[in-house]
């Protein structure tokens, strides 16, 4: 049994009487403590799918299993990092740490929920902003509170859809290592099952044990590839290797071939 | 601010000019008291030039004295035209001096009809806001149920809450109970409505936050959804406070035996023109002083909006 079983899922948005289609009889699972990135296009879906997995929204048809069991909303097993921010403006940031910590570990007092809210605000390089109110935060420091939430709240699933779109190349290779480090523990404690959105191949790659490379209109799976490195991994000497560069061509040149196969389709048309 | 832009005022000027018109003679025949005003005006001077040097603000330094300027204007002008050159009616314009006298006399007699007015107005009021932001919160929550009763909360929060006067002098007991169910009806439905549109305007984003944490119904209503519609609460709560000074006042002159509104309409009764100007004076500052509070209240728990 897989941790996650996405099988046949289909989401329609139903607007003035409308109908669209953004996600067509998607299937793919993923194993526990598996590192899964999510490719594809602008509108392909990856959001809908997300929500789906989050429990804020329900699909037309198919379902998702986690731990085979279907999903019922929202869990604490799911630790989540909106596309767009999603911090609650009236709390500072350490605060709104806080309060995730708070739903999913009960036991922690208030003290050591604040504990471990600035040693994660620490860890994604906020520890001087921790008093501070979402409105007096820039756009990738918002981001990087509520990633730091997320990792806070320590849950079985981490769901992130583009978290690191919004923060600069520095802060963004400095969170990846930091995702990186913290998914690959000690060996003490097992992994977590991540869902990785993202529209960086370089990233997805370093990242991920797995990539499923999504196409528009409707949303499908196009391909799933496994990445064939070694962990842990080294960005610096990974990206000089031939192999590297080879599978990352390889990635390329299927991302485009799928939009190649979209013109070839429409001219059929 | 340098020294000089702090001290060198024309607020002073007007210091000097309202001690130089004590030198006129006297039009009046009456005695006018002059010294209570005088000493007012010594006394707020001092403090004018205390606050000078303790206020950092530039913005709320200005306000404070243009506020003081336009007193001692007030003060200079009312001297002239009843003490010196005596252009009004004495019985209906007293002179100021006479009005602060007036004050001090009468002082615990007024402490006694604040605190009555203010009991009042604070309990009503008070349980208003408690019973309608929970209702509120869990009514706009209720997505379906809120449509229908924000047209029921929109009917009867349309009738003037004056007209429940009548009513509740039958049904209820005392002169008290009976403000206090009028000011609590004024005050429920604004903030009632207030708090249903409050949780009905916010953000799917918020909402879903707070959902995929796994929040609990009790977390979601006081910890998401009370904070986030904070603003237009406070918005119902405002309407609800002025309404009810006006609602109470008025009470008070109808069939009251204390309170400010009383004092006011019993001594304009018995031609009583300098006690009624105090009485004035004093629903003025009384007023002024619960909104300062109450918008300072308001910008500290919404010190995080942007
Ligand atoms: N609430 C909604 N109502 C109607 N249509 C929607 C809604 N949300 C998304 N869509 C549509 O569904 C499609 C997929 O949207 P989605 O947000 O999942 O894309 P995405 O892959 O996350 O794109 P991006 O990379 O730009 O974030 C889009 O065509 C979008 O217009
Ligand atoms: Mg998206």
């Amino acid at each position: 049994m897989s941790k996650i079983d996405i099988k046949h899922l289909t989401v329609d948005y139903t607007e003035k009487k409308k109908s669209f289609t953004a996600l067509k009889d998607v299937s793919f699972s993923i194993e526990a403590g598996e590192f899964v990135s999510i490719i594809g296009s602008s509108g392909c879906g990856k959001s809908t799918l997300l929500s789906i997995l989050e429990g804020i929204n329900t699909p037309t048809d198919g379902q998702i299993l986690i731990d085979g069991e279907p999903i019922k909303g929202t869990g604490a097993d799911r630790g989540v990092v909106f596309q767009h921010y999603s911090l609650f403006p009236w709390m500072t940031a350490r605060k709104n740490v806080a309060f995730g910590i708070k739903q999913v570990n009960k036991e922690a007092n208030r003290s050591e929920r604040l504990k471990i809210a600035d040693e994660f605000l620490d860890k994604v390089g906020l520890a001087q902003f921790k008093n501070k109110y979402p409105s007096q935060l820039s756009g990738g420091m918002q981001q990087r509170v509520a990633i730091a939430r997320a990792l806070a709240m320590d849950t079985d699933i981490l769901l992130m859809d583009e978290p690191f779109g919004a923060i600069d190349a520095k802060n963004r290779t400095i969170l990846q290592e930091l995702l990186l480090k913290l998914w690959e523990g000690d060996g003490s404690k097992e992994r977590k099952t991540v869902v990785f959105v993202t529209h960086d191949i370089d990233e997805s790659i370093l990242l991920s044990d797995k990539i499923v490379m999504m196409t528009t209109n409707p949303g499908r799976v196009y391909r799933e590839i496994t990445v064939p490195f070694d962990r842990p991994r080294n960005r610096s000497e990974l990206v000089q290797t031939t192999e590297y560069n080879t599978f990352r061509n390889k990635l390329l040149a299927m991302f485009y071939s799928d939009i190649a196969d979209k013109i070839g389709e429409e001219v059929m048309l | 601010m340098t020294l000089k832009q702090r001290y060198l005022r024309i607020v002073h000027a007007l210091f000097i000019v309202f001690l130089l018109i004590q030198f006129l003679p006297n039009q009046l025949t009456t005695e006018t008291y002059a010294g209570y005003a005088v000493w007012f005006v010594v006394g707020v001077e001092i403090l004018t030039l205390l606050v000078s040097g303790m206020i950092k603000k530039s913005v709320s330094l200005n306000l404070f004295v243009d506020i003081v300027g336009f007193v001692y204007g007030l003060l200079i002008v009312w001297t002239l035209a009843t003490a010196k050159f005596n252009l009004l009616k004495p019985a209906l314009f007293p002179p100021p001096g006479k009005v602060f006298r007036q004050f001090i006399c009468d002082y615990d007699k007024i402490l006694v009809n604040i605190q009555s007015s203010i009991g009042i107005i604070l309990q009503g009021y008070l349980l208003a806001i408690a019973v309608a932001v929970p209702l509120g919160l869990f009514l706009g929550w209720s997505a379906r149920l809120g449509s229908a009763a924000t047209y029921i909360s929109k009917f009867l929060g349309a009738i003037p809450p004056i007209v429940y006067i009548p009513y509740g002098i039958a049904l209820l007991p005392t002169f008290r109970s009976v403000s206090v169910f009028v000011i609590f009806l004024a005050t429920f439905w604004p903030v009632l409505a207030g708090t249903m549109s409050g949780v009905m305007n916010i953000e799917k984003k918020t909402i879903d936050s707070a959902k995929v944490l796994n929040v609990n119904r009790f977390t979601m209503l006081f910890s998401i959804m009370l904070p986030a519609s904070l603003q237009q609460i406070f918005i119902g709560c405002n309407q609800g406070l002025t309404v009810s000074f006006v609602l109470l006042t008025s009470a008070e002159m109808i069939g009251a035996q204390s309170g400010l509104g009383y004092y006011i309409k019993n001594y304009s009764d018995f031609g009583d023109y300098t006690r009624t100007i105090v009485g004035l004076i004093v629903v003025g500052i009384v007023i002024v002083a619960i909104s300062f509070i109450f918008n300072r209240i308001q910008k500290f728990l919404l010190r995080w909006k942007a």
